[in-house]
C-alpha cells in the first residue's frame, strides 16, 4: 500500500519493501536502497545509494524534522482520508482563521450579528503590526472562538460564520 | 584563529586583568540582582552576576518555568499577569519581589522596562539600584522626541522631521511638508513597533492614527513624530559606556543594516561602509551626545548612514541585544561593565586602551518562516544541538522540550562568530549556522545561510532594503530529486507502519511489487 509524506506543499507517495535485510524506497519508478543507523541524541547515519551521511531526526506524532547537511526539512505524513478528500469542507460555513499566529486585540462582532462581507471581525496583533480580520463573506456570526488577550497559533479557527444563502 | 579562543567570551572571561575571575568586594551597594527580563538575555545577565559572585534572582511568568534562566538562577520567583508580557511590564509586582527576594539592585535587559523612566524611579524610591541610567537621562534621552531636540541643540546632525508634541494641531500639515517619502514614529517607541513608512502623502492621515494606535498601545503614549526617510541607508550605531564620575567612552560601531519589518536580523562590528575617518567622526558624535548628556552606565547611539553623511536617529538607554558584537572584539564583558558602573565604580580603562580585534557577526534566530513573509512559527524544539568552537559563542534562551509560542518577541538565540578578518568571520558563520540544529520549530537558520552565501551580502552593499532588493534570499530553493528521495527514505524509516508493512512482506513478494509499481 502506498503511503504519502507532505514535504514542503506537495504529496510525495512511497511504499517501503524489505530484501535480504535491506529496505528498498520506492517512489515513483524509482527505488532506492536505503539503511538507517541511529548514533544517539537523534542523530542518524543515513545510507542511501551506498552513500552514508549524518542526518539528525526528531519525529512528533505525523511529523519528521530532519536536518541534513546543515538544512531543515519537515516532511509530514499525509492520511489517505486527508489526502482523497480534498476540500469538502461544508458550503454553508465559512469560517475566519488565523493568518498567523498572534493575539487578539478587540473584537467587534457578537455571535447572532449580520454581517457583509468584508466587514471587520476581529483585530489581532502579530509581528509587532495590527491586522484586521475581516468577513470572507456575507452571513451571520455563529461563534467567535476567541476573546480579547487570548494568544492564538497559525491557521487556528477564529470565527465561525453562517453563510448567506441567496435568495432563490 | 588560535588567539580567538582564548576571548571569543562564553560570556564571561573579560580580557581586562582586573575582571577575570575577580569577586566583587563585598562593600558593593548590592551582593544580590534581579533580573527582570526572560529568554536569552536573562541566562546571558546570570551568567555574569553568578561569576562576580554576587546572587542572582529572576522572575519569570509561568510559560517560563521551564527556561534556562530560571533553571540557572540562584533564586527563580514566579510573578503573574493577565498576559505573560503584562507579568514582565507590571514594575509595582517586580520591585515587590527584589525586596521581598532581598535583591539591592535591578538589571532590566532590553525592551520591557529597561528604558522605562517611571520604573527606574520606583526602583530608587524603593532603596534599590537600577543597572542603567538616571531616570532624568533616560527621560531626556529615551524619548526620541526630547533626544532629536537635545542633539540637535548640542549641535549634532538630525534628520528633516516634524514633532507633533511643538504644535499637534498643525502637526499633519508639518509632516506634509516635510516631503515624501516618511517615516512615522512613536515618540516613545522602539524595536521597530508603530513604525509606518508613507510614500503617498494622501495616506498621511489614515497612517498617522494608525502609527497612534500602536503607539498608544504599545507605550501608552500616542505622541508621534515624522521624519524624512531615506531610501536605503545603512543603520550604523555606536556602543558607549559611561560612569559617574563623569567619565564616558566608545566601544565603536556596530552594523545593522540588514532587517525586516524594521528589526534587525544580522548585525556586526566594524562595519565595512566606514573609513577610518568616517569611524572617528561618528564614534566622536556619538561619545558627545553621550557626555553632554550625563549619560552612565551602557548605551548606544543609532544614526543612518547614506551618501556619506549621518544623522542622529535615536538612543538607547540600556544594553542592546546586539551587544555581543562588541564584546568579542574588545573581550569586555558589558553586562559586567554595567554592573561596575552601577556600584559606582570609575571606568577601569581609558579611551586609548580599547582597541578592538578582528571581525564579529551576530545572527539572530528566530521562529519564523522567512518564505512566507518572515511569519512567526511555533512548536515544541525537539532537539537542540548548537553549534561551538573556537569564535563560536551561542547565546540561547531555549532548550530541548521547550515551547515556542506566540506570546512574546520570536527570536530565540543569537550565534556570534567572532575571527581576523570579515571573510573569515563570514565563512565561520556559514559553517556554524550548518552546524546549528533545531528541529520542531521552524527558524530562519537556513534563511541566515543564504544570506551569508550572498554575493552582496559578503561585498558588504548592505542597507535597509537588502531583503526587499534581494528577495531570492528569503526564498527556499527547490529541493532535487536526489535529495527528495534521502528524505523520503528517512521519513519512511523512520515510520513504524511502513517498516512493519515491509517486514511482513516476504522478499519475493517485494521483489514483485516494485516491478508491478
Amino acid at each position: 500500500m502506498a503511503h504519502a509524506f507532505r514535504l514542503m506543499g506537495v504529496d510525495h507517495e512511497l511504499w517501503l519493501s524489505r530484501s535480504g535485510g535491506v529496505y528498498q524506497v520506492h517512489v515513483g519508478d524509482i527505488s532506492v536502497a536505503a539503511t538507517l543507523v541511529p548514533r544517539g541524541e537523534h542523530a542518524h547515519e543515513l545510507t542511501v545509494r551506498d552513500v552514508a551521511e549524518r542526518v539528525v531526526i526528531a519525529r512528533h506524532g505525523d511529523d519528521v524534522h530532519v536536518h541534513l547537511d546543515g538544512e531543515t526539512y519537515l516532511l509530514r505524513y499525509s492520511h489517505s482520508l486527508e489526502r482523497f478528500a480534498g476540500q469538502t469542507a461544508d458550503e454553508d460555513e465559512a469560517v475566519a482563521r488565523a493568518p498567523m499566529p498572534g493575539a487578539v486585540i478587540a473584537v467587534s462582532v457578537e455571535p447572532g450579528a449580520t454581517v457583509r462581507r468584508g466587514q471587520a471581525l476581529l483585530l489581532i496583533e502579530s509581528m509587532k503590526m495590527e491586522t484586521t480580520i475581516v468577513a470572507p463573506c456575507d452571513g451571520t456570526v455563529q461563534a467567535v472562538h476567541v476573546a480579547i488577550g487570548q494568544t492564538f497559533d497559525r491557521d487556528a479557527l477564529l470565527v465561525t460564520l453562517e453563510r448567506l444563502k441567496e435568495a432563490p | 584563529m588560535a588567539s580567538y579562543e582564548s576571548y571569543s567570551i562564553m560570556t564571561g572571561s573579560g580580557r581586562n586583568a582586573h575582571c577575570l575571575g575577580v569577586r566583587v568586594p563585598p562593600e558593593w551597594p548590592f551582593q544580590s540582582v534581579l533580573i527582570a527580563n526572560r529568554g536569552e538575555i536573562a541566562l546571558r545577565i546570570v551568567r555574569t552576576v553568578q561569576r562576580l559572585g554576587l546572587r542572582a534572582v529572576v522572575v519569570h511568568h509561568a510559560v517560563d518555568a521551564n527556561a534556562p534562566a530560571v533553571r540557572h538562577a540562584d533564586l527563580a520567583v514566579e510573578i503573574h499577569g493577565a498576559t505573560p508580557v503584562a507579568a514582565y511590564l507590571d514594575g509595582p509586582q517586580i520591585i515587590e519581589t527584589a525586596l521581598a527576594a532581598g535583591a539591592g539592585a535591578v538589571h532590566p535587559g532590553y525592551g520591557f522596562l529597561s528604558e522605562n523612566a517611571g520604573f527606574a524611579r520606583a526602583c530608587l524610591d524603593a532603596g534599590l539600584i537600577f543597572v542603567g541610567p538616571t531616570p532624568e537621562v533616560i527621560e531626556q534621552m529615551g524619548d526620541k522626541v526630547t533626544a532629536r531636540s537635545f542633539v540637535a541643540h548640542a549641535g549634532f546632525p538630525v534628520a528633516p522631521s516634524a514633532i507633533e508634541d511643538d504644535d499637534p494641531a498643525t502637526f499633519v500639515e508639518r509632516a506634509r511638508h516635510v516631503g515624501a517619502p516618511l517615516l512615522i514614529k512613536p515618540a516613545a517607541g522602539g524595536g521597530g513597533k508603530g513604525m509606518r513608512i508613507v510614500r503617498d502623502l494622501a495616506a498621511l492621515a489614515s497612517e498617522i492614527e494608525r502609527a497612534r494606535s500602536e503607539g498608544q498601545r504599545y507605550f501608552g503614549d500616542g505622541r508621534l513624530y515624522a521624519e524624512r526617510f531615506v531610501e536605503n541607508p545603512r543603520h550604523i550605531e555606536v556602543q558607549v559606556l559611561g560612569d559617574a564620575h563623569g567619565n564616558v567612552v566608545h566601544l565603536h560601531e556596530r552594523e545593522c543594516s540588514v532587517q525586516r519589518r524594521f528589526q534587525k536580523i544580522v548585525e556586526e562590528t566594524p562595519s565595512p561602509a566606514l573609513t577610518p575617518e568616517l569611524r572617528r567622526d561618528i564614534c566622536t558624535v556619538a561619545a558627545g551626545i553621550a557626555r553632554n548628556a550625563g549619560y552612565s552606565g551602557a548605551g548606544t547611539v543609532e544614526f543612518v548612514f547614506g551618501g556619506g553623511t549621518f544623522y542622529f536617529l535615536e538612543m538607547n538607554t540600556r544594553l542592546q541585544v546586539e551587544h555581543p558584537v562588541t564584546e568579542v572584539v574588545f573581550g569586555i564583558d558589558l553586562v559586567e561593565q554595567q554592573l561596575r558602573v552601577a556600584a559606582g565604580e570609575p571606568l577601569g580603562f581609558s579611551q586609548d586602551e580599547l582597541q578592538p580585534r578582528g571581525h564579529a557577526i551576530e545572527l539572530r534566530i528566530y521562529a519564523e518562516d522567512a518564505a512566507s513573509g518572515y511569519l512567526p512559527t511555533t512548536g515544541t524544539i525537539l532537539t537542540l544541538q548548537e553549534p561551538n568552537g573556537p569564535g563560536v559563542r551561542v547565546d540561547s534562551g531555549i532548550s530541548s522540550g521547550q515551547d515556542v509560542t506566540a506570546a512574546f518577541d520570536p527570536m530565540l538565540a543569537k550565534l556570534i562568530v567572532h575571527a581576523p578578518t570579515r571573510d573569515d568571520a563570514i565563512a565561520l558563520g556559514r559553517r556554524s549556522l550548518h552546524d546549528y540544529v533545531l528541529l520542531g520549530c521552524k527558524t530562519n537558520i537556513d534563511f541566515l545561510r543564504r544570506l551569508l552565501a550572498h554575493p552582496a551580502f559578503a561585498e558588504g552593499e548592505i542597507h535597509t532594503g537588502f531583503l526587499d532588493a534581494h528577495p531570492e534570499v528569503a526564498a527556499e530553493p527547490a529541493i532535487e530529486s536526489a535529495l527528495l528521495h534521502k528524505l523520503l527514505a528517512v521519513a519512511a524509516l523512520t515510520s513504524r507502519p511502513l517498516r512493519d508493512a515491509a517486514d511482513a512482506v516476504p522478499a519475493l513478494h517485494a521483489a514483485i511489487g516494485a516491478w508491478r509499481n
